[in-house]
């Protein structure tokens, strides 16, 4: 039904895009005295890449903690399909389809893939017997590993074989691979990703850029934040540019060339 | 080189075989060594005697294991064992309270006492390794006025005793340890069949055949030793339930998953939705447990609770060096409380053999201490290894 999005030629001419699937509106966030986000509207549409760029401290990080509940905003509201819907928690914005990949990957290195993709979810047996309390039900841990394979299999990363590798012996291109399936494992429309490829070398940015291709095509809504405009040209549709706590425009990126962008991260023009 | 050696043992030591090979490859030497030194080391009887021996550190080991994992320590086992044991023996010598209650008493003891020590951790924040050594200092306290003046009671309860005098009838030992073996076999058989039914990468086959033999070689062999002296000891079968259910808590449910996690990495752990603070109070209070049952059996098989045989003794550093040398590691987050137990019989067979072959207190102490910095700087410089890459 959605083959438009899918291809990634289209036209970003608005009457093709798919309809606002997130939004947020007037955001504020006040620490001390800075005004790290400065009445900030941001929208998200699925089947879209959407680049968030700015300068260090512009409030990038912070808007995606807001978004992902993991840092409330002092005021603003937040829509998903038209309707408001509250995030003051983590929690909540997993169980709306929100899901982050911090920064600084958050994985368990002395643990294995399947591990680390199912951690504080576990697929278990004897779910439906109440008596025995959840964290002592027996894992499932074959049905994890196969969902693991079908999930890495479904973001076409085929570097890593074996489900049972711990991930201190996997490369940084891999692990935020993980990452980002962790986030995608479950029911999510609309995934965060900050500066994915901040730590990566040319040919492991290149495979987790792929992945966010990926995830395009399977119709999420996904936020890159990245300082490098190469980066974000290839992958991103629009490109939101942040200043010192403010939206400054929404660019198209086929009409759009790196250095307006530039000059709008550093002038706000 | 050095760092690619470093990865190829830290690549090992995550494998579950892997990780028994090196504390299993020290215990053989050590028994070849003095096998050959003194004979008689490797009599029926004294292998006897070294299990017996090994069990009071050994249900430490398994317990500390736990918080290790977590990458929290606990330096209160030896003394939580103390108070626990001589809990124990006060309500059924002096108070006529029945044996049975009494060791029960004793067990709650333990778990409340570690549960203290995990609340005070965990929603202070408190270091456990201060916590836990103020823990050792007041229960040391607590024990001498539990003993009163005299500083012990002996202990002569024929239930009490019997956990350590009991052994097995030959055919019971032989009938458990072929159980045991069947178990293993169709739990790896039928692992594997699972994993090909569902396309999952399977060990290689001869791997699954080593481990099946190796693990039935050793059970048999354990068996027929005890057996040509006294029988399989009921205390060794306690233990080896205990660890069994241990082992399975840590690997196979989300609480064991939990418990790596936080080890490995708090933050994460913390993101995606574990109670911390759930998981130190449960995790000490288990640690105390242990510790009361190896606080029971020490009783048991001294006939006695002194000061002396628990709080004031070795027993504490040997626990920790026996789940360090099994390859636990002290940094958090890997371990496994079955080669709590190798290590323990590491260390124990090394205290046997040396009094075997003469040697005074203070060789012993060297030797131990020797043991215990190689299994350290291999815990540490595999960590290197894999953490580098
Ligand atoms: N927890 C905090 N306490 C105080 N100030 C904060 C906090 N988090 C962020 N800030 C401030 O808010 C502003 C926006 O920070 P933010 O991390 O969102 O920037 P960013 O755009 O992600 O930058 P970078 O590109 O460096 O990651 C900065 O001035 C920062 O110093
Ligand atoms: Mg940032």
């Amino acid at each position: 039904m959605n083959n438009n999005n899918i291809n990634p030629l289209k036209n970003t001419s608005s009457e093709q895009t798919n309809p606002i699937h997130f939004s947020a509106q007037g955001i504020m966030k006040k620490f001390g005295g800075i005004d790290a986000l400065n009445d900030v509207n941001f929208e998200l549409r699925r089947g879209e890449v959407m680049g968030l760029v700015g300068d260090n401290g512009a409030g990038k990080t912070t808007l995606m903690k807001a978004i992902s509940g993991a840092q409330l905003c002092d005021s603003g509201a937040f829509f998903i399909d038209g309707k408001e819907v509250k995030i003051n928690s983590p929690h909540d914005a997993s169980r709306k389809g929100i899901q982050i990949v911090y920064q600084d990957l958050a994985l368990c290195e002395n643990l294995d893939v399947t591990a680390n993709l199912f951690l504080g979810n576990e697929i278990r047996y004897l779910d439906n017997l109440k008596i025995i309390p959840r964290a002592l039900r027996p894992l499932n841990h074959l049905s994890m590993e196969e969902q693991t394979k079908a999930a890495l299999r479904k973001l076409k990363v085929h570097t890593i074989t074996s489900m049972r590798t711990k991930i201190a012996f996997l490369s940084g291109g891999q692990r935020q691979s993980i990452a980002i399936a962790r986030a995608t494992k479950s029911d999510s429309s609309i995934v965060l990703l900050d500066e994915p490829t901040a730590a990566l070398g040319v040919s492991q940015t290149k495979e987790v850029l792929q992945l966010v291709k990926r995830l395009r095509e399977t119709n999420h809504a996904v936020v890159l934040i990245s300082h490098n405009l190469n980066n974000i040209f290839e992958v991103c549709d629009r490109i939101t540019v942040m200043r010192q706590g403010e939206n400054i425009g929404v660019f198209d990126t086929k009409n759009t060339t790196p250095d307006q962008i530039v000059s709008s991260i550093t002038r706000g023009e | 080189m050095l760092k690619n050696i470093q990865e190829k043992i830290g690549y090992l030591r995550e494998t579950q075989l892997g990780s028994f090979i090196p504390v299993l490859l020290a215990l053989i030497v050590i028994w070849i060594y003095f096998g050959i030194k003194e004979p008689v080391f490797l009599s029926p009887r004294n292998f006897y005697f070294l299990f017996m021996q090994s069990a009071v550190v050994g249900t430490l080991a398994v317990g500390v294991t736990l918080v290790l994992l977590m990458g929290d320590i606990d330096l209160s086992i030896a003394t939580v064992a103390g108070v626990c044991a001589a809990i124990v023996a006060v309500l059924s010598t002096k108070m006529g309270v029945s044996a049975p209650i009494a060791c029960l008493a004793g067990l709650g003891a333990g778990a409340v006492l570690g549960g203290i020590m995990g609340t005070i951790i965990a929603y202070f924040r408190i270091p456990s390794f201060v916590v836990t050594l103020a823990g050792l200092l007041g229960f040391q306290g607590l024990m001498m006025k539990i003993l009163g003046i005299h500083g012990a009671i002996n202990v002569r309860d024929p239930f009490i005793r019997g956990l350590t005098t009991t052994t097995l009838p030959d055919s019971i030992g032989l009938i458990l340890a072929a159980i045991g073996i069947i178990i293993f076999g169709l739990a790896i058989w039928n692992n594997r069949r699972a994993r090909n039914a569902k396309n999952l990468d399977n060990d290689l086959l001869y791997l699954s055949i080593i481990k099946f033999i190796f693990f039935s070689t050793l059970v048999i062999t354990a068996t027929l030793i005890l057996n040509a002296y006294r029988g399989v000891p009921l205390t060794i079968i306690i233990l080896l339930s205990l660890t069994g259910f241990l082992g399975w808590l840590t690997t196979s449910t989300s609480y064991g998953r939990a418990m790596f996690a936080v080890g490995g990495n708090l933050e994460s752990a913390r993101r995606v939705g574990i109670s911390i603070e759930y998981m130190r109070i449960s995790a000490f209070a288990l640690v105390g447990f242990m510790a009361a049952v190896g606080g029971i059996i020490g009783a048991s098989r001294y006939a006695s609770v002194s000061f002396n045989a628990f709080a004031g003794g070795p027993l504490l550093l040997e626990a920790i060096g026996a789940a360090v040398i099994g390859g636990t590691s002290l940094f958090g987050g890997r371990g496994s409380v079955w080669n709590a137990i190798l290590g323990a019989l590491v260390i124990g067979s090394l205290g046997n053999g040396l009094d075997l072959a003469g040697a005074r207190a203070a060789d012993k102490l060297m030797f131990s201490g020797a043991i215990l910095l190689i299994a350290v700087t291999l815990d540490a410089v595999t960590r290197g290894g894999a953490s580098r890459k």
